[in-house]
């Protein structure tokens, strides 16, 4: 007796299932930490607790999606690059991600340098002022570059498409665009959790 | 008779296995030169307007209330707010002129986006806050 196995067609998930399962995953999380976890105590006791959590957990996805984003630029750069729409994807979630840490780095800001003693600003002044004046406005200023080069690179890819595989210099800025992006969000989240392992807001 | 496996199928439609040849016009190089000189001029913007705040308490105070004129929690913020939109009306702002004048025009990306790059070597370096210490007591005279 034969076995005969019917031809059958493979689907890959869509985006959207993707993305319901991952809202799913974390909304799932999410409700059974706040119905069952002191939440408050995990945000902390500062008052700048909130937006350094919102802050720390987009700069934590970003530093993520730059990783991937890193890794499918290079593949851009050598032309080796199977996954382009992911990429063009990627791009603007990065983009995404870099606007929103931004925005929750603002309002965290306020925090950091509050007019007050226990500020962590004017702890650092007080008391090791170099992380101030030279390793945390450094990352303030640099972690502001990777919006506009995120976003470029978003641009490029939407606008010209897959012309971008076919032309040598738009396939090398693209990448380097992402590699430099990588760079500047790096060195502020490295700065970053340093700084908040020091003297939280 | 022995069995037989048949492979499955695989529909090219529904998997992606790499990258087709683009049908589409050729967008001219311009278009891509218009947004990385935009990006790099928000930053140089960003990096030189950092340099002055430093230098000079008035021009300081201008730049946070230029934040203060539309930011959420500028007053808190500081002038940081002020930079950062000055930052983004050169990078916005020079992307619309730059766009507007180059879209049309195949431009050569490789000269141009070399020219992206030491821009952005300026701005990083003038971002280091010894370095933008240093020219800020130069211009103020200290």
């Amino acid at each position: 007796m034969s076995v005969m196995h019917e031809p059958h067609e493979m689907r890959e998930a869509s985006t959207g299932s993707l993305v319901v399962v991952v809202v799913i995953m974390i909304a799932s999380a999410l409700a059974f930490t706040l119905m069952t976890g002191p939440f408050d105590k995990l945000l902390g006791p500062g008052a700048g607790a909130l937006p350094a959590a919102l802050h720390g957990l987009i700069a934590f996805l970003y530093l993520f999606v730059g990783t991937i984003g890193l890794y499918l630029g290079w593949r851009l750069m050598t032309g080796h690059i199977r996954a382009f729409a992911d990429l063009q994807l990627l791009a603007v979630v990065a983009a995404t991600f870099s606007l929103l840490a931004i925005c929750f780095g603002n309002w965290l800001y306020i925090y950091y340098r509050a007019p007050i003693t226990d500020s962590p600003r004017s702890y650092f002044v007080k008391n090791i002022p170099e992380v101030h004046k030279i390793f945390f406005e450094f990352k303030e200023f640099g972690a502001l570059f990777t919006l506009p080069l995120a976003v470029c690179a978003a641009f490029i890819l939407w606008r010209y498409g897959l012309q971008v595989v076919e032309r040598k210099w738009l396939r090398y800025s693209v990448a380097v665009l992402f590699g430099l992006a990588f760079f500047y969000l790096v060195v502020a989240f490295g700065l970053g959790a340093a700084v908040a392992k020091l003297k939280p807001a | 008779m022995t069995p037989t496996m048949v492979e499955p199928k695989l529909k090219e439609k529904s998997i992606e296995v790499a990258w087709t040849p683009s049908g589409r016009a050729p967008v001219p190089g311009g278009v891509a030169v218009a947004a990385f000189l935009a990006a790099m001029l928000g930053m140089l913007t960003l990096a030189v307007v950092n340099v002055f705040t430093a230098a000079s308490k008035g021009f300081n105070a201008w730049v946070h209330s230029v934040g203060k004129l539309w930011m959420p929690g500028a007053e808190g913020i500081g002038p940081y707010s002020g930079k950062e939109t000055l930052a983004l009306v050169a990078w916005i702002g020079t992307w619309i002129v730059l766009h507007v004048i180059l879209r049309k025009k195949d431009v050569e990306i490789s000269r141009w986006f070399i020219v992206f790059l030491i821009g952005v070597g300026v701005a990083t370096t003038l971002i280091w806050p010894p370095v933008f210490e240093h020219l800020a007591e130069l211009i103020a005279g200290h």
